[in-house]
């Protein structure tokens, strides 16, 4: 299974929301990490075939996935950001439905619904109304859903957003679970998220794809170096202006501060290992610091 | 192959019964599907209480217990209006008047013969100038000349005159109206008929149409924008049939939905009220009632079926209209108005002389047929002259299925922004 993203584009009022795309994925999981705005949603929903490319392709085993239409959805499990559902249904119904424009056949559907509330952890949820679930349950419906025809490929879009960490935790494990032998894109701003199940990190920033690698290769890509080092508070403000900042905790003492920087910022700064959370930083700081409260 | 396509179907039943779930499982679906059956009840009770007559001491009764003296007193008037009947039921008309003490006992007295009375009034009656009295004061023999006076009126008063009441017809038209003139049977075959009369020549029926096809409105405006306001759209959408079969499963939801309350409600309220009216009169032709000087050669149940069908294409093609707007706008909300606007707004809009003629071709015409029936209202086809309704319904019903396709591929295509 190849999924081969040439040169693909797409234009919202003359706004470049994925802007000439290469990209070439086998089996996996690829972590897509972006801040807001940065053309993931856009490219997962050209990948789910929600979306026509303004120009370029993607090709599943060399076949276009649009000419494919059916045949290629036959092989996708998608959970979009805002997971939409039906209130009334409950949650067996609402998969038995999903199964069926899924192209299950009953006796399969039935056999798959079963097997995977009890993957999700809804057995006891599972003759609830939709409506009632909290929001965790309704993420694992929604990875029920995704996982219900056992997809080749599977595109999850945010899918730890607005979870708590108990929950995250458990989600990230669940996804590694069903990750083999198959393609799991999975998009995120949440860089822990990425960090400890993507084989592959692809960071994507207006549009484009900035860089790609393993965890230890990203980091290793980083031309600066991470310092830590204690302030006072009146200095805060000053550092903030002249580094990207990827922690600050403040105790009575001063402030603790994580600088990434080429050169030792002030004198009492200790070098630090960096992780992923400061390549993030260091790839999309400025739009992260400024626009977008990231990180 | 042949389990293939057992399989199939069985898969697209299925995806239809959980269309069929969304639409009925929807809390404000189900308060509008009581308030639609509460408003039936009220409706055939209201119907049902319009037929009223008077008991031989001149006291008034409605409903139920009207409607069984109304029988054994009209029946007596059973069989073929011919011109001797006629004259005969003049005569007695005329008796009674003479002879009753007070106007409830003349009016009890002669409430047999009712139905008779207003073919002789309406006969005799200027068109347009509608004379309660006729009756009284026409000679017994004159009355013998009521169905030759049907069709001299018509040539007369009706296409004879261009300047009454702005008809003007050509002469295809002329002669078409004629030739239905003449093939309207006589002697009409004579019955008691409150059940039919008060079902359709009522203003119940299409005030019922009308609040039904609003509320299916409400029922089926979400099938396809619902998706999109749910934000289930993309998960629906990357499915394997959800370009395809679903999309289809949706159409043919929506149509079942319309077929399932529409008949049901119709057949309710025709139940209750000619169960408890009674069904006779099926087989009388609507002139008898009080459609006079209609040009639909038809009887009362052939009325009904007219009505009823006519009405059911236009909740077809507004409805289906109202299916496709919502797949097209993605909102409910605008989706719900169509079928408010397209069954009122015309009626309205109609009284506007210049869109008079205009807005006849509105499908709304079709929820309110059996209030038009003596109405000429006819239109010419490649030389050929039809009733409206006979067009209508056709032009209608095509519009519906070419709206279908529309509906499919546009839906198909849609794009998750």
């Amino acid at each position: 299974m190849e999924l081969n993203i040439t040169n693909l584009t797409k234009e919202f009022a003359g706004m470049q929301a994925v802007n000439h795309l290469n990209i070439t994925m086998g089996s996996g999981v690829y972590g897509l990490l972006g801040v807001n705005g940065a053309g993931k949603t856009t490219l997962m929903r050209m990948l789910c075939t929600l979306l026509h490319p303004t120009s370029g392709e993607i090709t599943c085993d060399g076949k276009e996935i649009f000419a494919m239409d059916g045949e290629y959805r036959k092989l996708l499990g998608y959970l979009p950001q805002d997971f939409g559902f039906y209130p009334e249904f409950t949650v067996e119904n609402y998969l038995h439905y999903i199964a069926t424009i899924k192209g299950l056949r009953p006796v399969v559907a039935q056999k798959r619904v079963k097997e995977m509330i009890g993957a999700v952890g809804l057995k006891k949820a599972a003759h609830k109304k939709m409506k009632k679930l909290s929001g965790g349950m309704k993420r694992r419906a929604g990875i029920a859903q995704a996982m219900l025809n056992d997809p080749k490929i599977l595109i999850l879009d945010e899918p730890t957003a607005g979870l708590d960490p108990n929950e995250r935790i458990r989600f990230r494990n669940l996804i590694s679970e069903l990750a083999e032998e198959r393609l799991v894109l999975l998009s995120t701003h949440i860089v822990s998220d990425v960090e400890y199940i993507a084989n592959e990190i692809l960071l994507m920033r207006d549009g484009k794809l900035v860089h790609r690698g393993t965890a230890k290769e990203l980091i290793d890509s980083m031309q600066q170096q991470v310092w830590k080092c204690y302030i006072n508070k009146n200095e805060v403000g000053h550092l903030l202006k002249k580094y990207k900042i990827s922690n600050m905790k403040s105790d009575a003492q001063g402030v603790e501060v994580r600088i990434i920087s080429e050169e030792k910022p002030i004198p009492n700064a200790v070098l630090e290992e960096a992780n992923l959370e400061d390549v993030f930083l260091y790839y999309f700081g400025e739009k992260a610091g400024e626009e977008n409260d990231m990180v | 192959m042949y389990f293939y396509i057992i399989l199939e179907k069985r898969r697209v039943k299925k995806m239809i019964w959980f269309e069929m779930k969304k639409i009925f499982l929807k809390r404000v679906n189900q308060v509008v599907l009581l308030v639609l059956l509460a408003i039936v009840l009220v409706g055939s009770f209201l119907t049902i209480r319009d037929v009223k007559c008077y008991r031989e001491d001149g006291t008034m009764i409605s409903g139920l217990s009207a409607a069984r003296q109304l029988r054994k007193e009209k029946n007596k008037w059973q069989g073929r209006l011919t011109e001797e009947v006629i004259q005969q039921a003049v005569a007695e008309n005329q008796a009674v008047n003479a002879s009753a003490e007070s106007e409830e006992l003349m009016l009890a007295g002669r409430q047999n013969l009712e139905d008779i009375r207003e073919l002789v009034n309406m006969g005799f009656s200027k068109i347009g100038e509608y004379d309660y009295y006729v009756c009284d004061q026409i000679a017994v023999d004159q009355a013998a000349d009521l169905y030759e006076k049907r069709l001299s009126n018509l040539k007369e008063e009706i296409i004879g005159t261009e300047q009454q009441e702005k008809i003007v017809f050509s002469q295809k038209e002329k002669e078409f109206l004629i030739r239905q003139y003449e093939n309207l049977k006589t002697p009409l075959f004579y019955e008691y008929m409150e059940g039919w009369k008060a079902l359709l020549d009522s203003q119940y029926l299409p005030t019922l149409m009308i609040i039904t096809i609003v509320i299916i409105g409400f029922l089926i405006s979400g099938i396809f924008s619902d998706e999109f306001q749910l934000k289930a759209d993309s998960i629906f959408f990357s499915t394997k049939l959800g370009r395809n079969r679903a999309v289809g499963a949706k159409i043919k939801a929506g149509f079942l939905a319309i077929t399932a309350v529409y008949w049901s409600v119709m057949l309710l309220f025709s139940a209750i009220v000619l169960g408890v009216l009674g069904f006779g009169g099926a087989g009388c032709m609507i002139q008898t009632g009080g459609n006079w000087y209609s040009m639909y050669n038809i009887t009362y149940f052939q009325d009904w079926l007219l009505t009823m069908c006519g009405g059911y294409v236009a909740n077809l093609f507004i409805l289906m209209l109202a299916m496709l707007i919502s797949a097209k706008t993605r909102s409910t909300v605008v989706a719900i108005t169509i079928p408010f606007a397209l069954s009122c707004a015309p009626m309205f809009l109609g009284r506007v002389s210049m869109l008079t003629e205009l807005m006849n071709l509105f499908p709304d015409m079709l929820l309110r047929i059996s209030k038009f029936l003596d109405v000429f209202l006819v239109c010419e086809i490649g030389g050929k002259v039809f009733g409206l309704y006979l067009v209508l319904i056709p032009v209608y019903l095509l519009l519906t299925l070419m709206l279908t396709p529309l509906l499919y591929f546009g839906y198909r295509k849609s794009e998750v922004k």
